[in-house]
């Protein structure tokens, strides 16, 4: 033991620190970290220009919590897409070609520590996009409930292959969907004959469609502009035009439409 | 009963039992009588079920024509297998003779050359054989007719196709393709590779192994005649009520999915039970390569999972012919049952689907890189963890169908929890790479396809399976592409990678690897350009299965078409190359890639009982690398 | 492809292929207790929508629970016969046969309840129909009911005429007593929660 102090400084454990450092030295790690910020970039760009430019517009507060999520579970989860194409690709490039095989690499049979901090990482992960959803549904239901008094209500039938709405207060069947802008609206969706979905595009919310039961959602609409009415369940032949068109308007217009449907004011 | 075993000193010839009615019977026998028997029940049936009103049949009674066409069906199927010779084995054990060893060398194909694959036979690796067969006829099948699909949006008002040929297309391509990649990897490579991976002389029930193939056959006439039926409007989920009001072109997809659900089971039963009961001596359970591990968690999750998708197709049958009310909701009934009990079974398939294909990779990478599979255990606990949550995920296909709302909440949290075994199996890949120098063979290259598809298809089902963004998502092209993403770009990536990889075991010659790059190209580049159309279609809000589209999905979906044609390119690149290389590619040597699972140390051809003594194993099948 | 060996059956230890022909067995009843779970299931969900309160048949008397009982019995007795005769062989003679009597009587009560069910309407032109969606469900569960007995009694007629002959294992036939045992218990549990499920109305 006596003759170890010589060599003291060699035989010191680097610390943590030192480890890290040495670890972010070494050229091939050097490498994956650039091709980590890489594919990060990529993904938050994705999320964050893509989701945008080919959503519709967004005219109510569901629909603005679609796209949130699409556009931040992107950029949320880019670090992680990061790590992954990062060893990848970094691997890739080190690729060996010929017919026989390259020599053994470094007989890492596991590294417990890494795979606690993945499965802690890939845990949390889960946890923020589990919480996320729930606060965001909550807070739908929540709205929901105070709104409901204040509603209309319109009564959507679905039937191959047309829309059917009918709006009991206001008196007026009609085949195009048209909403007061900033009155909360309940859909009460059923079906004349097989299923169908009734998804009213631009407000982001879509419930099926079923026979002899009523399914509800409520929404409501935030700005004024043209909305498309679709189908998105298969229901047979003409699924895919079962479509039609409406418009959020405001309270004047919607009103004047109704009595020129002949209907009555609520 | 029992497996087979090599005699050193024999001096018999090919056996022969004499006065066996099974050396008489094959394939062209099995057809004779399954069409003979089907002929004698559509005729018995005809005339004792059909309505007649003042002697006409009544052509507005769909129900009695149900009742034939489906009983036709199931006459037609086990007629084939009485005329194959499947219930041989059954009749000698109820009478009391079983059968002779002659009759079971016979059986197992011995000397019978390419006969063999014509018959009911039970060697295990003719099944892989006739299974890969099967399966890239499927995928060839089903591949035409999504170039169809995607020759029809090419434009909007596209008229290609008629709308009746469009949503048939659309539901065959689907189920023609899940039927495919269930069976992509634990058909071939489960049946042919994966005794001899764990030192078995062949697989626990050897006749049942024929048997789940040839049931699979008799189900294939069956689907292909619902082009013949007028073909189905329902998509491959084939929704109640829309199911049930059907015309006879659903009675295929009836028969079709109850004549594949046995199939499954038994083939599912088999796997598991050789795996569990038939290692060779020293085959822990930490020994088992990791490949078999995988496809065994696979076929144990669809035991249970396929009956579930079979009572519901029994019930739309009973709906359909004897007017139950299961599905009708003037009759008590509710289509929620039925979305119930198909995605009860639809979400464990898709993992089916999956791990296999994983699996596969995890057994090639640590040959290519020459390391050790990184944290085998990771791997196990997320096969595992995938597999047990699956079970409990399905009402997120169902967040919007208004059935429980207030059940959303909890679907969505077991949903997301399922990143965290999945998150585990992208650890295990990139450890492996890690630090690791790839062979750039064509197994390898599959491997990063994989990595970079299931990523796309795994983060775009991060938000699917949240409530707020289902509510914007589901029913689009959105689902579409994410779906295809992790089947496609996933499993069946996983799947070619396993092909490149066995093939010189499986065949005795390599793959070209020319013809395998060139398409390896066209099929990643254009699916990514194909699929990344499709999820802008679908973000822009353009519903799935609609066979028209407004003009602002025009960009998508040409871009998506291009890509599909560039697929369908590398895909007939593919299927040349394996064809040709298997007549003429090269020798392949006992074990190409270096590695050292059992499957490398047998000769090719295999011979029949796989070994001449049954190895001993004392490590697991990754001892590579230096160093630690 | 030619051999140049010749290769002769194996044969495993009887122990060996008795163990592993009970657990293919064992997990066959896996996929038929998912099968009875998703019938149970239907039953109780669509019990409970009750879609426009046509769960029960509307204007005919419906089945009365005791009648499901009369079907189970018979499973729970052949399962109990097949024990007795498992391990001893001269004994088996006689229970083998009690056991597929059992099972014939059993399968035939299904049958008859079948084609008396009290729910099932039939209009001039033969068309058959099933009032209501309780009616549904029982009938998909007398099908599967006849199902098992028809296979019971397979088996059971198997068990009869291998113990009466010599040219067959009997060591393995002790093992496969086993199994059958397997599947008899199996099918008494399932005549019993079936029958138990049809007594909720």
């Amino acid at each position: 033991m006596a003759n170890s102090s010589e060599h003291t400084p060699e035989v010191l454990a680097p610390t943590p620190g030192e480890r890290l450092t040495n670890f972010f030295k070494r050229k091939d790690v050097r490498r994956t970290t650039i091709h980590f910020f890489l594919w990060t970039a990529l993904f938050v760009v994705l999320g964050l220009v893509y989701y945008p430019r080919w959503m519709p517009e967004i005219m109510s507060k569901e629909m603005k919590s679609a796209e949130s999520i699409m556009i931040w579970f992107t950029v949320i989860s880019a670090p992680i897409a990061g790590i992954v194409l990062a060893i990848a690709s970094n691997s890739f490039m080190n690729m060996h070609r010929g017919d026989t095989p390259p020599e053994d690499g470094p007989a890492i049979r596991t590294h417990g520590p890494i795979v606690a901090i993945w499965t802690v990482g890939s845990l949390v992960f889960a946890l923020v996009a589990i919480g996320w959803g729930l606060i965001e549904v909550n807070s739908q239901a929540v709205a929901a409930a105070r709104d409901a008094k204040s509603a209309i209500t319109v009564e959507v039938t679905g039937s191959q292959w047309l829309w059917t709405f009918n709006y009991p207060a206001q008196g007026i069947e009609t085949h195009n969907l048209n909403l007061p802008v900033g009155v909360p609206v309940i859909f009460d969706v059923k079906s004349a004959d097989v299923n169908h979905s009734f998804w009213p595009v631009q407000l982001g919310v879509k419930v099926d469609a079923n026979a002899q039961v009523t399914t509800v959602i409520y929404t409501t609409p935030t700005k004024v502009g043209a909305i498309d009415v679709k189908c998105a369940e298969l229901c047979g032949l003409y699924h895919a035009y079962m479509e039609t068109d409406g418009a959020v308007m405001s309270q004047s217009d919607f009103d004047a439409w109704v009595l020129a449907q002949g209907g009555h004011k609520a | 009963m029992s497996t087979l075993d090599k005699a050193h000193t024999s001096t018999r010839p090919v056996p022969n039992p004499k006065r066996s009615l099974i050396t008489r019977l094959h394939m062209g026998t099995g057809v004779v009588v399954g069409i003979i028997i089907a002929a004698i029940a559509y005729y018995l049936l005809k005339h004792s079920v059909l309505t007649y009103t003042d002697g006409v049949a009544d052509p507005l009674e769909p129900h009695s024509n149900n009742i034939v066409l489906l009983g036709t069906m199931f006459a037609w199927s086990i007629g084939f297998m009485a005329g194959i010779g499947a219930f041989i084995g059954p009749w000698r054990w109820l009478i009391g003779k079983d059968l002779t060893d002659e009759e079971i060398l016979y059986m197992a194909g011995d000397g019978q050359g390419v006969k063999r694959y014509f018959k009911y036979c039970t060697d295990h690796k003719v099944v892989g054989i006739q299974y890969l067969v099967g399966v890239m006829t499927l995928l060839g099948v089903g591949g035409t007719m999504a170039m169809m699909i995607r020759t029809n949006l090419a434009r909007p008002g596209g008229h290609f196709v008629t709308a009746t040929v469009y949503n048939s297309l659309v539901g065959l391509h689907g189920i023609t393709m899940i039927i495919a990649m269930i069976i992509v990897a634990t058909g071939p490579f489960g049946n042919y590779v994966m005794p001899i991976m764990i030192g078995a002389y062949d697989m626990a029930f050897p006749r049942l192994n024929a048997l789940s193939w040839w049931v699979l056959f008799t189900a294939i006439p069956v689907l292909c005649s619902a082009w013949f039926l007028g073909g189905i409007p329902t998509g491959w989920t084939a929704y109640a009520p829309l199911s049930v009001q059907a015309g006879p072109g659903m009675n295929a997809f009836i028969a079709t999915i109850i004549i594949f659900a046995v199939s499954t089971a038994v083939a599912g039963m088999n796997i598991t039970t050789t795996v569990i009961a038939m290692r060779t001596k020293g085959m822990k359970w930490n020994r088992v390569p990791i490949f078999v591990v995988g496809s065994t968690i696979s076929v144990a999750l669809a035991i249970p999972a396929f009956p579930t998708f079979m009572v519901a197709m029994i019930m739309t049958g009973l709906d359909r012919t004897y007017n139950t009310g299961f599905f009708d909701a003037n009759m008590g009934g509710s289509g929620w049952l039925y979305a119930n009990l198909f995605w009860i079974m639809g979400h464990p398939e898709v993992y089916v689907i999956l791990i296999p294909g994983v699996a596969a990779l995890m057994e090639i990478v640590p040959v290519f890189v020459r390391k050790p599979l990184f944290s085998y255990n990771a791997a196990i606990m997320g096969f595992a963890g995938i597999a047990g949550l699956s079970i409990l995920v399905w009402a997120h296909h169902m967040y919007i169908a208004g059935w429980a709302p207030s059940l959303n909440g909890a679907f969505m949290v077991t949903t997301e929890m399922i990143s965290i075994p999945t998150g585990l199996l992208f650890l295990v890949l990139i450890g492996t790479l890690w630090r690791g120098k790839p062979w750039m063979k064509l197994p390898m290259l599959s491997v990063f396809a994989f990595i970079w598809d299931f990523l796309i298809g795994g983060i775009t089902g991060i938000y699917l399976s949240d409530v707020p963004a289902d509510g914007y998502l589901h029913g689009s092209m959105f689902v579409t592409a994410h779906f295809h993403f992790t089947l496609m770009g996933a499993a069946l990536t996983g799947a070619i990678g396993g092909l490149a990889y066995w093939f010189p075991k499986m065949t005795g010659r390599m793959l070209d690897e020319k013809a395998g790059y060139i398409s390896f190209w066209f099929v990643q580049i254009g699916f990514n350009v194909l699929f990344f159309g499709m999820f802008m279609a679908g973000a822009e809000g353009q519903p799935r299965r609609v066979m028209d589209y407004a003009a602002m999905f025009k960009n998508s979906n040409l871009v998506s078409t291009i890509g599909a044609y560039s697929v369908g390119t590398g895909m007939i690149i593919l299927l040349w190359a394996v064809i040709h290389s298997s007549r003429h590619g090269k020798v392949a040597p006992m074990n190409p890639w270096g590695a050292k699972t059992l499957e490398w140390t047998v000769p090719y051809p295999v011979p029949l009982t796989n070994f001449d003594e049954l190895p001993v194993i004392t490590s697991d099948p990754y001892g590579y690398g230096k160093g630690k | 492809m030619s051999h140049d060996t010749q290769f002769h059956v194996h044969h495993d230890s009887d122990a060996a292929v008795g163990r592993r022909e009970r657990l293919g067995v064992r997990l066959l009843i896996v996929a038929d207790g998912s099968f009875l779970f998703s019938m149970i299931f239907s039953y109780f969900y669509l019990r409970n929508l009750n879609t426009g309160g046509n769960w029960l048949p509307k204007g005919v008397k419906h089945y009365t629970p005791s009648s499901a009982w009369q079907v189970a019995i018979p499973f729970v007795i052949a399962a109990i016969c097949h024990r007795l005769g498992q391990e001893n062989k001269e004994r088996r003679n006689l229970t083998s046969i009690a056991t597929l009597i059992v099972l014939l009587v059993g399968g035939y009560l299904q049958w008859k309840q079948m084609a008396h069910m009290p729910f099932l309407l039939k209009d001039d032109g033969g068309v058959v129909t099933f009032n209501g969606a309780y009616a549904s469900n029982w009938v998909l569960m007398a099908g599967t009911g006849i199902f098992h007995y028809f296979l019971g009694a397979f088996i059971a007629l198997g068990i009869l005429i291998r113990n009466r002959t010599t040219n067959v294992s009997h060591e393995l036939d002790v093992w496969r007593q086993r199994t059958a045992q397997s599947w008899f218990t199996w099918c008494a549990i399932a005549a019993v929660l079936t029958a138990f499920t049809l007594s909720i109305v």
